[in-house]
């Protein structure tokens, strides 16, 4: 396993000057999208505040958020593109450039850091042969470094493409993943319990999900020991 | 009325105020990079942290709770407040710094943060000697830091737009950038990207910062990060004069400093009057400055035998009297100038009704659509108000082109302007026309068709007044020094260092850039002596000013007492009224 290695840290400047993925043909609404749209905008004091829905709308739809996409979203709400950009670049859940079809955010936050996401990280991108940030050959996988996903208790932990979390991961548990998300099985949404709702509610606090896991002791990371 | 207690000294106050406006206005200094009077207030910094208290009231009865000496008991916030979002309120009780460790502290860890990615290239710095985050870290900081890791490097040298170069790392994200082209000029081109160490500000990928007033960002920029990319990297700021003056640039009169070293002008930056120009700036008042170092004169030249020779000073006022004498003055033709202040043009005036000629004009030089109903205006000259109040009319630019053309006039006298260069007439319409000049550079276009030529003081070397487009009337300084001795301009020189100055050691001394020139009040006087007139006025433009606000209404109260650093509002007048 890799050793934690804290590389030179650099913040690149994004190409000032891209060519554009999409042509303005296919920057248009269709008119179901813009009645949703609207209504968002019917929601906020100011139309511009609806740029985070209208930014998610886009990338459901384009699959990316590539410079002319964010732009034509600010256009949307008459909002200048620096600040639709602003917004845009702020969040990770927003992609920036194309990414694999699965999005493997792997917590390295404190708490996921004391409990092994390091370990987990460095595992995940060995397994897959790329590092943090970059996308498999096949474009199956891209494996991310994010910060605190909220899920402190079951760390460490991970989220796929915006979506489910896996909890309490172990190389183990990443290896089964792999293997189910090759085979286009997404897991499903996992509820954390604590150990005392085990016996009273059958260990299932939530009437809406099917499954759940119990909180467990957190592991002791490699790279601690 | 309500009162404020600040480190033990109360206060009263007014209205609904903000507490860091408060004390900076009192005098009390707070550490503060983000708060800008003239925007939002995000409180992002949180520098002004203080110590907030109101006296505790009992919930009951209301009245408040006395301690054992009979003061009343202070509550104080469970946490530190950013005074620069606080509102005054009747009672409250502030603690800063200055008295209380805990705030101290705060201040302290707070620029230890702000500090852990900076780059600390204060060396190389553009911003050095006038940073606000060099300054507050030696009077607040920490004595090192603990952040003993690599710090996240961010581009630098990132050309925004063609006027501002951006430097990432030393961005603490305090958006007054953003904030001023969100809320002040409005373009929106600048937003803060990405999240926690990796963001500042930036445009959107393909766009240029090319904003008329980007270079305010520059200004605002508590750090070095927004650097100029015209003065980046050419001078130190302590090896610079500054001197309070006017821009000259179009009709707003916004004020401004004007920077000096080796006596010459390397900058332009924006001075606060909030009945003029408030903060700002707009560039086309600062990217000129050239015209004050470049294409200078060369001391005043005459006409022999159909070329231009350089002469003395005697020899050019005794050329201009000459041909003033003997011309007949029906055919002379006294053109005024609103690039001159209203001194220059008075003198004019003056000396047009000595040869009994008809009372100058003025050229105008409008470009409609060039203005933005802010700082730009359509006016491209700096004194049109100031000419019309001393009765100088605009020319009708077309009949007196004709008349020019058709060989009307045997002499005209240009005060600090181009009639070729603005359009007037051609070049071989002045052909048989002999033409005093008084100019600035040698590429005004009516030079070589000048018989005299006579090299006027710019904004920057002269004493006089401008009014603006709103009657604002204001002074001007000399910033830089020209050849020759003037005691007037010797005393108005800038008092940046007084021991320095006319030593070999100040920081206009450098013999070659002194230009051979003189101001206008100087010339005019002597060619009208020379004539056998007098129009001497001993003490200088001052003196001429005097006699202005005192006998002209449209000037009163415009002495040079009254106008200071931030001008005097002249009264509306009937246009016309004064002449």
């Amino acid at each position: 396993m890799s050793s934690f290695d804290i590389q030179r840290p650099i913040v690149e400047l994004p190409d000032q000057n891209p060519d554009p993925e999409f042509s303005d043909e296919e920057l248009v609404w269709t008119d179901a999208e813009e009645e949703k749209i609207e209504a968002w905008k019917e929601q906020y004091p100011e139309d511009q505040a609806a740029i985070m829905k209208v930014l998610w709308l886009a990338q459901e739809k384009f699959g990316y958020l590539p410079p002319e996409v964010i732009k034509f979203c600010g256009e949307t709400l008459d909002m200048s593109f620096s600040q639709a950009y602003g917004v845009a670049t702020f969040y990770h859940q927003y992609y920036k450039e194309e990414k694999g079809t699965y999005v493997l955010d792997v917590c390295t936050c404190f708490s996921c850091q004391v409990c092994g996401g390091y370990d987990i990280l460095h595992y995940l991108e060995e397994k897959l042969g790329v590092h943090a940030g970059e996308t498999t050959d096949d474009g199956l996988f891209t494996v991310q470094e994010a910060e605190c996903l909220g899920s402190c208790g079951s760390a460490p932990m991970m989220e796929i493409t915006n979506g489910v979390y896996v909890h309490n991961l172990t190389p183990e548990k990443i290896d089964d993943l792999i293997e189910s998300l090759r085979a286009g099985e997404v897991p499903s949404f996992t509820s954390m319990t604590l150990p005392q709702d085990e016996e009273e509610l059958g260990g299932n606090r939530r009437t809406d999900v099917e499954s759940t896991e119990t909180y467990q002791t957190q592991p002791r990371a490699e790279h601690m020991e | 009325m309500p009162i404020v207690t600040i480190d033990g000294t109360t206060y009263e106050y007014e209205g609904d105020q903000k507490l860091l406006q408060f004390c900076l206005n009192q005098g009390i200094e707070l550490p503060h990079f983000c708060y800008h009077p003239a925007m939002s207030i995000p409180a992002n910094c949180r520098q002004c942290l203080v110590k907030v208290g109101m006296p505790k009231k009992d919930r009951e009865t209301g009245e408040v709770e006395l301690d054992d000496d009979g003061d009343p008991v202070i509550q104080f916030f469970p946490q530190l407040q950013a005074s620069c979002t606080i509102d005054l309120q009747d009672g409250m009780v502030v603690e800063t710094h200055r008295t209380s460790e805990e705030v101290e502290d705060a201040q302290t860890d707070n620029l230890e943060f702000l500090l852990a990615n900076h780059p600390l290239d204060c060396p190389i710095c553009d911003q050095a000697g006038h940073c606000p985050l060099q300054i507050q870290a030696y009077k607040y900081g920490p004595e090192g830091s603990r952040f003993e890791f690599r710090k996240v490097h961010k581009p630098k040298r990132v050309k925004l737009g063609p006027r501002v170069t951006l430097d990432a790392e030393r961005c603490i994200n305090c958006t007054r950038c953003t904030r001023f082209t969100d809320e002040i000029s409005g373009s929106g081109q600048l937003s803060i990207t990405n999240r926690g160490v990796k963001n500042y500000p930036m445009t959107a990928p393909g766009e240029e910062f090319d904003d008329p007033y980007s270079m305010n960002t520059i200004d605002i920029c508590p750090v070095g990060a927004l650097t100029s990319t015209d003065f980046r990297f050419k001078a130190r700021i302590w090896e610079m004069s500054s001197t309070p003056s006017i821009t000259t640039t179009n009709a707003t009169g916004a004020n401004c400093h004007y920077w000096v070293r080796d006596n010459q002008v390397l900058r332009i930056t924006p001075r606060q009057n909030m009945k003029v120009n408030e903060y700002w700036l707009p560039d086309e008042d600062r990217l000129v400055y050239n015209k004050f170092n470049d294409n200078r004169p060369d001391g005043p030249h005459i006409r022999r035998d159909g070329t231009l020779a350089g002469a003395n000073w005697q020899q050019a006022f005794a050329k201009a009297a000459a041909l003033l004498g003997s011309a007949d003055p029906e055919r002379i033709l006294f053109l005024g100038s609103a690039h001159a202040t209203v001194e220059d043009n008075y003198l004019l005036t003056q000396l047009a009704d000595a040869v009994g000629a008809d009372a100058p004009r003025y050229i105008p030089h409008i470009e409609p659509g060039a203005g933005d109903d802010w700082l730009i205006t359509d006016d491209k000259t700096p004194n049109a108000e100031g000419c019309e109040r001393l009765g100088i009319q605009p020319i009708d630019e077309q009949l007196v082109g004709t008349r020019l053309a058709e060989g009307a006039y045997d002499l005209v006298y240009v005060l600090e302007d181009d009639p070729v260069g603005s359009g007037l007439c051609s070049a071989d319409d002045l052909a048989d026309t002999d033409v005093v000049l008084h100019y600035y550079n040698t590429t005004n276009e009516t030079l070589p068709r000048a018989t005299a030529a006579l090299p006027a003081a710019m904004v920057v070397e002269t004493v006089g007044t401008y009014v603006n487009q709103d009657g604002r009337a204001q002074r001007v300084r000399p910033a830089k020094e020209i050849q020759g001795v003037n005691r007037t301009l010797m005393m108005e020189m800038g008092t940046n260092r007084e021991d320095e100055h006319g030593t070999p050691f100040d920081r206009w001394h450098n013999d070659e850039n002194r230009i051979n020139c003189k101001p206008s009040w100087e010339i005019l006087p002597e060619v009208a002596k020379k004539l056998g007139e007098d129009l001497d006025y001993p003490k200088g433009p001052k003196q001429v000013m005097d006699e202005v606000q005192s006998t002209l209404e449209a000037f009163e109260g415009a002495t040079y007492d009254a106008m200071g650093l931030k001008g005097t509002q002249l009264e509306d007048v009937e246009a016309g009224a004064a002449a």
